[in-house]
Protein backbone atom coordinates (compact mmCIF):
# COMPACT_ATOMS: atom_id res chain seq x y z
CA UNK A 1 0.00 0.00 0.00
CA UNK A 2 1.21 3.35 -0.63
CA UNK A 3 2.36 5.55 2.57
CA UNK A 4 -0.10 8.09 1.68
CA UNK A 5 -3.31 5.53 0.72
CA UNK A 6 -3.04 7.04 -2.73
CA UNK A 7 -2.69 4.72 -6.18
CA UNK A 8 -1.78 6.30 -9.45
CA UNK A 9 -4.93 4.85 -11.19
CA UNK A 10 -2.77 3.51 -14.35
CA UNK A 11 -0.54 1.72 -12.40
CA UNK A 12 -3.44 0.05 -10.47
CA UNK A 13 -5.37 -0.94 -14.20
CA UNK A 14 -1.74 -2.39 -15.17
CA UNK A 15 -1.41 -4.73 -12.23
CA UNK A 16 -5.33 -5.68 -11.76
CA UNK A 17 -5.39 -8.50 -13.81
CA UNK A 18 -2.92 -10.09 -11.91
CA UNK A 19 -4.53 -8.98 -8.72
CA UNK A 20 -7.67 -10.43 -9.46
CA UNK A 21 -6.07 -13.82 -10.39
CA UNK A 22 -3.75 -14.06 -7.90
CA UNK A 23 -6.75 -13.30 -5.20
CA UNK A 24 -8.92 -16.28 -7.57
CA UNK A 25 -5.67 -18.71 -7.04
CA UNK A 26 -6.29 -18.69 -3.27
CA UNK A 27 -10.18 -18.82 -3.75
CA UNK A 28 -12.91 -19.42 -5.53
CA UNK A 29 -14.74 -15.65 -5.59
CA UNK A 30 -17.26 -13.60 -7.78
CA UNK A 31 -17.16 -9.99 -8.48
CA UNK A 32 -18.21 -8.07 -5.46
CA UNK A 33 -16.38 -9.83 -3.09
CA UNK A 34 -13.13 -9.48 -5.17
CA UNK A 35 -13.91 -6.06 -4.55
CA UNK A 36 -13.45 -5.68 -1.03
CA UNK A 37 -11.24 -8.25 -0.92
CA UNK A 38 -9.09 -5.84 -2.71
CA UNK A 39 -10.08 -2.99 -1.03
CA UNK A 40 -9.33 -4.99 2.08
CA UNK A 41 -5.48 -5.30 0.68
CA UNK A 42 -5.61 -1.27 0.50
CA UNK A 43 -6.23 -0.91 -3.02
CA UNK A 44 -9.36 1.28 -2.05
CA UNK A 45 -9.35 3.07 -5.49
CA UNK A 46 -10.36 0.14 -7.73
CA UNK A 47 -13.40 0.84 -8.77
CA UNK A 48 -15.93 -1.92 -8.92
CA UNK A 49 -17.01 -1.00 -12.60
CA UNK A 50 -12.93 -1.92 -13.70
CA UNK A 51 -13.41 -5.18 -11.78
CA UNK A 52 -16.40 -6.71 -13.52
CA UNK A 53 -15.27 -6.07 -17.18
CA UNK A 54 -11.77 -7.03 -16.16
CA UNK A 55 -12.75 -10.63 -14.75
CA UNK A 56 -14.77 -10.85 -18.12
CA UNK A 57 -12.06 -10.67 -20.25
CA UNK A 58 -9.48 -13.29 -18.37
CA UNK A 59 -12.84 -15.36 -18.80
CA UNK A 60 -12.72 -14.55 -22.81
CA UNK A 61 -9.04 -15.38 -22.58
CA UNK A 62 -9.81 -18.53 -21.10
CA UNK A 63 -7.68 -17.73 -17.60
CA UNK A 64 -10.69 -18.39 -15.97
CA UNK A 65 -13.47 -19.91 -15.56
CA UNK A 66 -16.88 -19.31 -14.29
CA UNK A 67 -20.13 -20.73 -12.69
CA UNK A 68 -23.56 -19.84 -10.92
CA UNK A 69 -24.42 -20.34 -7.70
CA UNK A 70 -28.01 -19.20 -6.43
CA UNK A 71 -27.59 -16.77 -3.78
CA UNK A 72 -30.07 -16.20 -0.63
CA UNK A 73 -30.30 -12.64 -1.74
CA UNK A 74 -31.74 -12.58 -5.15
CA UNK A 75 -29.91 -13.13 -8.39
CA UNK A 76 -27.53 -15.71 -9.00
CA UNK A 77 -23.70 -15.30 -8.61
CA UNK A 78 -21.26 -15.55 -11.02
CA UNK A 79 -18.45 -17.34 -9.29
CA UNK A 80 -14.77 -17.25 -11.03
CA UNK A 81 -11.81 -19.80 -10.33
CA UNK A 82 -8.55 -19.77 -12.08
CA UNK A 83 -8.20 -22.15 -14.75
CA UNK A 84 -4.98 -24.56 -15.73
CA UNK A 85 -3.93 -21.95 -18.18
CA UNK A 86 -4.63 -19.13 -15.86
CA UNK A 87 -2.21 -20.64 -13.62
CA UNK A 88 0.43 -20.89 -16.00
CA UNK A 89 -0.32 -17.01 -16.95
CA UNK A 90 -0.11 -16.05 -13.27
CA UNK A 91 3.52 -17.74 -13.08
CA UNK A 92 4.13 -15.99 -15.79
CA UNK A 93 2.87 -12.47 -15.29
CA UNK A 94 4.40 -12.88 -11.19
CA UNK A 95 7.56 -13.73 -12.68
CA UNK A 96 7.71 -10.46 -14.75
CA UNK A 97 6.30 -8.56 -12.33
CA UNK A 98 9.21 -9.46 -9.90
CA UNK A 99 11.91 -8.74 -12.43
CA UNK A 100 10.40 -5.33 -13.23
CA UNK A 101 10.50 -4.67 -9.65
CA UNK A 102 13.87 -5.73 -9.17
CA UNK A 103 15.17 -3.63 -12.05
CA UNK A 104 13.48 -0.83 -10.96
CA UNK A 105 14.48 -1.15 -6.84
CA UNK A 106 18.44 -0.23 -7.09
CA UNK A 107 17.06 2.88 -9.16
CA UNK A 108 14.48 3.89 -6.93
CA UNK A 109 15.27 3.11 -3.63
CA UNK A 110 18.82 5.53 -3.84
CA UNK A 111 17.50 9.27 -2.74
CA UNK A 112 16.25 11.61 -5.40
CA UNK A 113 19.13 14.34 -5.77
CA UNK A 114 18.59 17.65 -4.57
CA UNK A 115 19.66 18.81 -8.54
CA UNK A 116 20.52 16.21 -11.22
CA UNK A 117 24.47 16.53 -12.37
CA UNK A 118 25.32 18.54 -15.32
CA UNK A 119 25.56 16.03 -18.83
CA UNK A 120 29.35 14.27 -19.09
CA UNK A 121 30.95 16.01 -21.75
CA UNK B 1 -19.61 -5.65 7.30
CA UNK B 2 -22.91 -4.66 8.06
CA UNK B 3 -25.73 -5.80 5.41
CA UNK B 4 -29.26 -4.05 5.07
CA UNK B 5 -32.43 -4.75 4.07
CA UNK B 6 -33.09 -3.35 0.49
CA UNK B 7 -36.21 -0.97 -0.15
CA UNK B 8 -38.40 -0.67 -2.94
CA UNK B 9 -36.19 2.56 -3.93
CA UNK B 10 -33.24 1.13 -3.65
CA UNK B 11 -33.86 -1.32 -6.21
CA UNK B 12 -35.63 0.70 -8.29
CA UNK B 13 -32.12 2.71 -8.35
CA UNK B 14 -29.93 -0.40 -8.96
CA UNK B 15 -32.11 -1.57 -11.68
CA UNK B 16 -31.95 2.51 -13.53
CA UNK B 17 -27.99 2.19 -13.20
CA UNK B 18 -28.47 -1.31 -15.19
CA UNK B 19 -30.62 0.15 -18.15
CA UNK B 20 -28.29 2.73 -18.31
CA UNK B 21 -25.61 0.24 -19.08
CA UNK B 22 -28.48 -2.15 -21.10
CA UNK B 23 -29.13 0.83 -23.11
CA UNK B 24 -25.55 0.79 -24.36
CA UNK B 25 -25.41 -2.56 -25.11
CA UNK B 26 -28.62 -2.67 -26.97
CA UNK B 27 -28.35 -3.75 -30.63
CA UNK B 28 -24.49 -4.56 -30.02
CA UNK B 29 -24.04 -7.17 -28.08
CA UNK B 30 -25.91 -10.75 -28.81
CA UNK B 31 -28.99 -10.64 -26.36
CA UNK B 32 -27.90 -13.96 -24.46
CA UNK B 33 -24.48 -12.44 -23.69
CA UNK B 34 -25.93 -9.23 -22.84
CA UNK B 35 -28.39 -10.89 -20.63
CA UNK B 36 -25.55 -12.93 -18.56
CA UNK B 37 -23.39 -9.23 -18.39
CA UNK B 38 -26.84 -7.73 -16.55
CA UNK B 39 -27.65 -10.36 -14.38
CA UNK B 40 -24.38 -10.34 -13.11
CA UNK B 41 -24.24 -6.48 -12.56
CA UNK B 42 -27.61 -6.48 -10.71
CA UNK B 43 -26.14 -9.34 -8.95
CA UNK B 44 -22.99 -7.71 -7.60
CA UNK B 45 -24.81 -4.53 -7.37
CA UNK B 46 -27.35 -5.65 -4.97
CA UNK B 47 -24.48 -7.19 -2.77
CA UNK B 48 -22.98 -4.06 -2.76
CA UNK B 49 -25.99 -1.72 -1.54
CA UNK B 50 -27.15 -4.22 1.00
CA UNK B 51 -23.28 -3.26 2.50
CA UNK B 52 -22.52 -0.01 1.78
CA UNK B 53 -26.16 2.24 0.61
CA UNK B 54 -27.55 2.09 -2.74
CA UNK B 55 -26.00 5.47 -3.94
CA UNK B 56 -22.54 4.26 -2.93
CA UNK B 57 -22.77 1.23 -4.38
CA UNK B 58 -23.73 2.86 -8.08
CA UNK B 59 -20.92 5.28 -7.49
CA UNK B 60 -18.23 2.52 -6.86
CA UNK B 61 -18.98 1.25 -10.38
CA UNK B 62 -18.10 4.37 -11.71
CA UNK B 63 -19.02 5.99 -14.89
CA UNK B 64 -21.37 3.54 -16.56
CA UNK B 65 -20.41 4.78 -19.78
CA UNK B 66 -17.20 3.54 -19.32
CA UNK B 67 -18.45 0.58 -17.90
CA UNK B 68 -20.82 0.15 -20.77
CA UNK B 69 -17.73 0.26 -23.06
CA UNK B 70 -15.70 -1.59 -21.61
CA UNK B 71 -18.62 -4.21 -22.06
CA UNK B 72 -18.84 -3.81 -25.40
CA UNK B 73 -15.13 -3.95 -26.32
CA UNK B 74 -15.46 -7.59 -25.15
CA UNK B 75 -18.55 -8.68 -26.34
CA UNK B 76 -19.56 -6.70 -29.37
CA UNK B 77 -21.28 -8.91 -31.73
CA UNK B 78 -20.54 -9.26 -35.53
CA UNK B 79 -24.02 -6.75 -36.24
CA UNK B 80 -23.99 -3.65 -34.52
CA UNK B 81 -27.90 -2.76 -35.51
CA UNK B 82 -27.53 0.83 -34.19
CA UNK B 83 -24.10 1.78 -36.14
CA UNK B 84 -26.36 0.59 -38.81
CA UNK B 85 -29.44 2.28 -38.46
CA UNK B 86 -27.75 5.38 -37.91
CA UNK B 87 -25.89 5.36 -41.02
CA UNK B 88 -28.68 4.35 -42.71
CA UNK B 89 -30.90 6.99 -41.63
CA UNK B 90 -27.74 9.42 -42.51
CA UNK B 91 -27.74 7.61 -45.83
CA UNK B 92 -31.40 8.41 -46.39
CA UNK B 93 -31.36 12.15 -45.49
CA UNK B 94 -27.75 12.63 -47.35
CA UNK B 95 -29.44 11.60 -50.93
CA UNK B 96 -33.00 13.62 -49.90
CA UNK B 97 -30.59 16.74 -49.43
CA UNK B 98 -28.47 16.16 -52.90
CA UNK B 99 -32.11 15.45 -54.24
CA UNK B 100 -33.62 18.52 -53.30
CA UNK B 101 -30.40 20.03 -54.35
CA UNK B 102 -30.96 19.03 -57.53
CA UNK B 103 -34.49 19.39 -58.02
CA UNK B 104 -34.19 23.16 -56.71
CA UNK B 105 -31.24 23.53 -59.38
CA UNK B 106 -33.68 22.03 -61.66
CA UNK B 107 -36.79 24.07 -60.96
CA UNK B 108 -34.49 27.04 -61.05
CA UNK B 109 -33.91 26.21 -64.73
CA UNK B 110 -37.33 25.47 -65.43
CA UNK B 111 -38.46 29.32 -63.97
CA UNK B 112 -35.52 30.74 -65.68
CA UNK B 113 -36.51 28.92 -69.07
CA UNK B 114 -39.80 30.98 -69.00
CA UNK B 115 -42.03 28.13 -67.86
CA UNK B 116 -45.38 27.62 -69.49
CA UNK B 117 -48.63 26.30 -68.37
CA UNK B 118 -47.02 22.27 -68.33
CA UNK B 119 -45.62 20.05 -66.04
CA UNK B 120 -41.58 19.26 -66.16
CA UNK B 121 -40.31 16.09 -65.16
CA UNK B 122 -36.90 15.66 -63.56
CA UNK B 123 -35.94 12.06 -63.48
CA UNK B 124 -32.35 11.06 -64.42
CA UNK B 125 -33.54 7.01 -64.48
CA UNK B 126 -36.80 6.45 -64.59
CA UNK B 127 -38.32 4.36 -61.78
CA UNK B 128 -35.15 3.57 -59.83
CA UNK B 129 -34.81 6.92 -58.23
CA UNK B 130 -33.18 7.78 -55.83
CA UNK B 131 -33.38 11.68 -57.62
CA UNK B 132 -37.01 12.47 -59.57
CA UNK B 133 -39.94 14.94 -59.42
CA UNK B 134 -41.77 17.39 -61.26
CA UNK B 135 -42.41 20.93 -61.18
CA UNK B 136 -46.24 22.07 -62.68
CA UNK B 137 -46.45 25.48 -64.00
CA UNK B 138 -49.51 27.44 -64.60
CA UNK B 139 -47.42 30.50 -65.30
CA UNK B 140 -47.66 31.95 -61.70
CA UNK B 141 -46.97 29.17 -59.52
CA UNK B 142 -44.71 26.61 -58.92
CA UNK B 143 -45.56 23.33 -57.40
CA UNK B 144 -43.40 20.72 -57.36
CA UNK B 145 -43.14 17.01 -55.77
CA UNK B 146 -39.95 15.11 -54.91
CA UNK B 147 -39.26 11.45 -54.52
CA UNK B 148 -39.49 10.16 -51.08
CA UNK B 149 -39.22 6.53 -51.26
CA UNK B 150 -37.64 4.52 -54.44
CA UNK B 151 -35.76 1.19 -55.38
CA UNK B 152 -32.65 3.39 -55.34
CA UNK B 153 -33.45 4.80 -51.80
CA UNK B 154 -34.21 1.57 -50.27
CA UNK B 155 -30.91 0.00 -51.96
CA UNK B 156 -28.69 2.75 -50.61
CA UNK B 157 -30.04 2.69 -47.26
CA UNK B 158 -29.48 -1.09 -47.54
CA UNK B 159 -26.09 -0.96 -48.64
CA UNK B 160 -25.63 2.16 -45.27
CA UNK B 161 -27.14 -0.52 -42.56
CA UNK B 162 -24.48 -3.44 -43.90
CA UNK B 163 -21.49 -1.74 -43.98
CA UNK B 164 -22.48 0.35 -41.32
CA UNK B 165 -23.30 -2.50 -38.85
CA UNK B 166 -20.64 -4.70 -39.82
CA UNK B 167 -17.89 -2.39 -40.08
CA UNK B 168 -16.09 -2.54 -36.60
CA UNK B 169 -16.52 -6.37 -36.81
CA UNK B 170 -14.71 -6.24 -40.37
CA UNK B 171 -12.33 -3.91 -38.70
CA UNK B 172 -11.44 -6.17 -35.75
CA UNK B 173 -11.31 -8.98 -37.99
CA UNK B 174 -8.39 -7.63 -39.87
CA UNK B 175 -6.83 -6.75 -36.85
CA UNK B 176 -6.64 -10.16 -35.89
Amino acid sequence: MAEDGVHDSQLLKGVLSLALMRLLAERESYGYELVTRLHELGLTEVQDGSVYPALGRLERDGQVTSRLVASTGGAARKYYRLSAPGYVALAHIERAWRSLVGALDPLLSTPVPAKPKEALP
Amino acid sequence: MSQEALTKQDRMRIELAVKKVAWQLDGRVPRAKKRQVLNELRSNLTEAAEHVGREQAVQQLGDLKALANSYLELYRGRVDIRAGVFWAVLAYWAVQVLGLALFFAFRAGVAAGGAHGATYSFEPWPGFGPFGGTVSSNGNTNTFTVLLGSPAHLLIVAVAFAIGSTYRSIGTRRRA
